[in-house]
C-alpha cells in the first residue's frame, strides 16, 4: 500500500539536548515525592517550568518507571540465563481483566515475557513453530498439548514503558485466545499483518522472587490457567498408598481371619446354681500376638443365664489374661404373643494376647430367671428340666477386629475425601475462569444447571 | 548496545544505555542531558525501539548444517512499527546463505528457485496480491501458515552483497511458519520476486565464534 510505504521511516538520528537551570545555570536533579516527580536546582532552589517539553518528557517517563513493580534496567536471572527488563506494557481485555507484561533481554538470547495477571507471574517466548491441533480442543506444541481455555477475544494496550521490537502504542489491539496445560499456557495474537504464538511458564513465588525480587500470591485465587492444583502431587500419591493400605487391612483381616473353632471342653453346669471352677487346656497360640476368641454355648439354656469368668493363664510365665462373658436367653408369652430375646451362646474376645501355651480357667454360674408371674405362663426350669445342663466352651485365634478395620478405612479415607474435596474446589475455580466447559474432575462434580 | 552522544556543554562522551532512557546526567559537567530526538517523545504512549542490538556483526563464524560460514554482509530492513537484519552468510563451500534476525529469533535462509513456490498464496503474492495471516499453504510437503505480510523498506546496508541495497528500497514480504519450524520467505520487488526457503535455528546452535561483544554483558555459554 503505498500510503503505508511513505509512513515507513528510518529511526531518527538521535540527538540530546543539555537542560540546565534557566535561573543559575546549575545542573538540574530530579526530585520524587510520591509519585510526582519535579525537576529542580539544587543550587538555587528553582522548580523547572512542567509546561516545558523537555521537562514534561523526564518527569512524566520518571514517575511512570517508579510506579512499576520491577523498575527498567532491572536485571534479573531465569533458567540460568541473565535478563533485563527494558519494556513495560498494561494491558487488558478492553478495560477488563488487566495485567502486565515486561519485555526481558538479553542480547546474546534475545527476548522473553514477564507476564503478571496481579497473582502470579509467568516466563513467556515467542514460538517459531507454529502449533498443531491433536483434536478441535486440543494443541500440539513443543510436546506439550495444551486445551482450549479462552475463546478469542480483543486485548488492547493501556500503557507502555521503554523499548520494544516494534513500536507498540497506547490502544494497539490485537486478538487472544489461549489453551492452557499444566503449568504452562499456549496463546495466540493475530492482526492484520501478523500472527504469533507463544508460551508462558508459570513461575513459582520463589523463582520470581530471588530473580527480580518481586512478591507473587502464594495461593492465586482463582487460580491461573494453567496452575497445577496444589493438591494433585499429594492427592494421587496419597490416594495409591491408601488404596495400597486398605487392600493389605482387608487382605490381612482376611488371612488373619483366625483359626477355626476348636472344642476345649464341655462343662456340666450344677442344678443348683452353684458357682464352678474349671481348668481346661492346653492351649497354645503361634504367632507373636493374637486375638483370643472364646465361645460358649448352652444348648438347654432357656428363661435364665450362665455367668462365665475366663483366665487365660500363660505357662511358663504366669501371666493372666481375662475376660468375662455370660450366655443369656429368655422367653415367654404376653399380650402381643410369644417373644424370645438373648441369645444361648456368648462371643467374647481377648486382644493381644502373646505366643505361648495357656491354661484356661473358667468360673461359671447357672442361673434362673424367675418371671414377675411365675407360674402363669407355664414356665419351665431349664436347670431342672433340660438333660444334664452343659456349657460347651470353644476357642480360637482370632482376626482383625471387624471394628477396628472399618475405622481404620474410615481413617485413611477421611483425608483422602477432604484432599479430592479441596482438588475439586480448586479444578472448579480453576476452570470457571474459562470459556469452555470443564473437564475433569471439575466436570465430574458439576453442579447440574 | 546504547547510543554515544557527545555532550552539547562540554563534549564528553555520554552513553545511553536505553533506548527509551530520555536523560541521564553527564559524567563529567554534570548537566542533565535530555533526548531532543522523535524516538522518546512519546512516552507512556508508544514504545521506543532498541538500538542496534544484533549479537552477529561483520565477520562471526559459523557452521549451518555442517558447513562452516562467515559473516560477510547485512541489509537492514524497517516496516512500519520496527526492524529487522539479514545477514548474509558466506559459506566454506561457496554458497550464500542468509541468517535472518527478528524480534531475537534467527532463521537460517537459502535462496529457492521461484518456481518452487507453487503454493496458492505465493502465486498470488507474486502476481502482485497480498497474503492474509493465518493463510494455510503447503510447501515442500509441509502445512505452512503466513506469520506476517507487510511492505518492507530497507534503512542500511554493510559489507559485501549480491545486490544492491540502496536505503529506502521498498519491498513487499510475507513470511510463513511451518510446525517444525520451518519457515519461508517471498519477497516482490515490483513485477520480480524473490523466494527463500529455511529454517529457524537458535544462535547457539550454529556454534558462532566473534559474537559482538556488549558492555556489561557477559558472553553466553555457547560462544566458545
Amino acid at each position: 500500500m503505498p500510503a503505508e510505504l511513505d509512513t515507513i521511516a528510518p529511526p531518527p538520528a538521535p540527538a540530546v539536548r543539555a537542560l540546565s537551570c534557566p535561573a543559575c545555570g546549575s545542573a538540574v536533579t530530579l526530585r520524587a515525592a510520591g509519585y510526582s516527580v519535579t525537576a529542580g536546582c539544587p543550587s538555587c532552589g528553582s522548580i523547572l517550568d512542567v509546561a516545558d517539553p523537555l521537562v514534561k518528557l523526564v518527569t512524566r517517563y520518571a514517575e511512570m518507571t517508579r510506579a512499576l513493580d520491577i523498575p527498567l534496567g532491572t536485571r534479573g536471572t531465569l533458567d540460568g540465563i541473565e535478563w533485563e527488563a527494558i519494556g513495560w506494557l498494561a494491558r487488558s481485555m478492553n478495560g477488563s481483566y488487566p495485567w502486565e507484561e515486561y519485555l526481558l533481554f538479553n542480547p546474546y538470547h534475545g527476548y522473553r515475557w514477564l507476564i503478571f495477571d496481579g497473582q502470579s507471574w509467568s516466563l513467556g517466548e515467542q514460538l517459531t513453530a507454529t502449533p498443531n491441533f491433536v483434536t478441535y480442543d486440543t494443541l500440539s506444541a513443543g510436546g506439550r498439548q495444551y486445551r482450549r481455555f479462552f475463546k478469542e477475544r480483543e486485548a488492547r494496550v493501556d500503557a507502555v514503558l521503554g523499548e520494544f521490537y516494534w513500536r507498540v502504542a497506547i490502544g494497539e489491539q490485537v486478538i487472544t485466545s489461549e489453551w492452557a496445560a499444566a503449568g504452562w499456557t499456549l496463546s495466540r495474537e493475530a492482526n492484520a499483518k501478523e500472527v504469533s504464538w507463544s508460551v508462558a511458564r508459570l513461575l513459582a513465588p520463589r523463582e520470581i522472587e530471588d530473580a527480580f525480587g518481586v512478591e507473587a500470591e502464594r495461593h492465586p485465587w482463582p487460580p491461573p490457567p494453567h496452575m497445577v492444583s496444589p493438591h494433585a502431587g499429594w492427592l494421587s500419591t496419597c490416594v495409591k498408598l491408601g488404596l495400597a493400605a486398605m487392600a493389605f487391612l482387608v487382605v490381612v483381616s482376611i488371612f488373619m481371619g483366625g483359626g477355626r473353632w476348636s472344642d476345649i471342653g464341655t462343662l456340666p453346669i450344677a442344678r443348683d446354681g452353684s458357682a464352678q471352677s474349671v481348668t481346661v487346656g492346653s492351649v497354645t497360640f503361634g504367632q507373636p500376638w493374637q486375638r483370643v476368641e472364646l465361645r460358649a454355648r448352652v444348648p438347654g439354656l432357656e428363661n435364665g443365664w450362665v455367668d462365665l469368668d475366663y483366665a487365660l493363664v500363660d505357662r511358663s510365665t504366669q501371666r493372666v489374661y481375662e475376660a468375662y462373658g455370660v450366655a443369656e436367653r429368655y422367653s415367654g408369652r404376653d399380650d402381643e404373643g410369644d417373644w424370645s430375646e438373648g441369645s444361648r451362646t456368648s462371643e467374647i474376645s481377648i486382644a493381644s494376647v502373646p505366643r505361648g501355651t495357656y491354661d484356661l480357667v473358667i468360673d461359671y454360674r447357672g442361673n434362673r430367671w424367675i418371671a414377675n408371674n411365675p407360674g402363669s405362663w407355664g414356665q419351665s426350669d431349664w436347670l431342672a428340666t433340660s438333660d444334664a445342663p452343659e456349657v460347651v466352651v470353644e476357642v480360637r485365634r482370632g482376626g482383625v477386629f471387624f471394628s477396628n478395620l472399618l475405622l481404620a478405612l474410615i481413617l485413611i479415607a477421611v483425608p483422602l475425601l477432604w484432599g479430592l474435596a479441596r482438588h475439586v474446589r480448586f479444578e472448579q475455580a480453576r476452570q470457571a475462569e474459562s470459556d469452555f466447559d470443564p473437564i475433569g474432575v471439575a466436570a465430574l462434580f458439576k453442579e447440574s444447571e | 548496545m546504547g547510543l554515544m552522544i557527545a555532550c552539547p556543554n562540554c563534549g564528553a562522551d555520554a552513553v545511553f544505555r536505553s533506548a527509551a532512557l530520555p536523560c541521564r546526567i553527564c559524567d563529567y559537567c554534570q548537566t542533565m542531558l535530555v533526548r531532543s530526538d522523535d524516538g522518546v517523545r512519546a512516552v507512556g504512549e508508544a514504545a521506543v525501539l532498541p538500538f542496534d542490538v544484533s549479537p552477529v556483526t561483520i565477520g562471526m563464524r559459523g557452521m549451518a548444517d555442517g558447513i562452516g560460514f562467515q559473516v560477510i554482509g547485512r541489509v537492514r530492513w524497517a516496516w512500519t512499527d520496527g526492524a529487522w537484519n539479514e545477514w548474509l552468510m558466506l559459506l566454506d563451500d561457496g554458497s550464500h546463505g542468509w541468517l535472518g534476525e527478528a524480534m531475537g529469533q534467527f532463521m537460517l535462509l537459502r535462496e529457492a528457485p521461484l518456481k518452487t513456490a507453487r503454493a496458492k498464496v505465493l502465486r498470488d503474492v507474486i502476481n502482485g496480491g497480498e497474503a492474509v495471516p493465518g493463510t494455510a499453504a503447503e510447501i515442500g510437503g509441509v502445512k505452512m501458515h503466513v506469520a506476517d505480510a507487510r511492505d518492507v523498506l530497507c534503512i542500511a546496508a554493510e559489507g559485501e552483497l549480491p545486490f544492491t541495497a540502496p536505503p529506502g528500497w521498498r519491498v513487499y514480504g510475507v513470511d510463513l511458519k511451518g510446525p517444525g519450524g520451518e519457515c519461508v520467505s517471498l519477497q516482490r520487488d515490483g513485477g520480480s520476486a524473490t523466494f527463500y526457503t529455511g529454517r529457524y535455528v537458535t544462535l547457539a546452535e550454529l556454534a558462532p565464534r566473534g559474537l559482538r561483544r556488549f558492555d556489561g554483558w557477559s558472553l553466553p555459554d555457547y560462544a566458545g
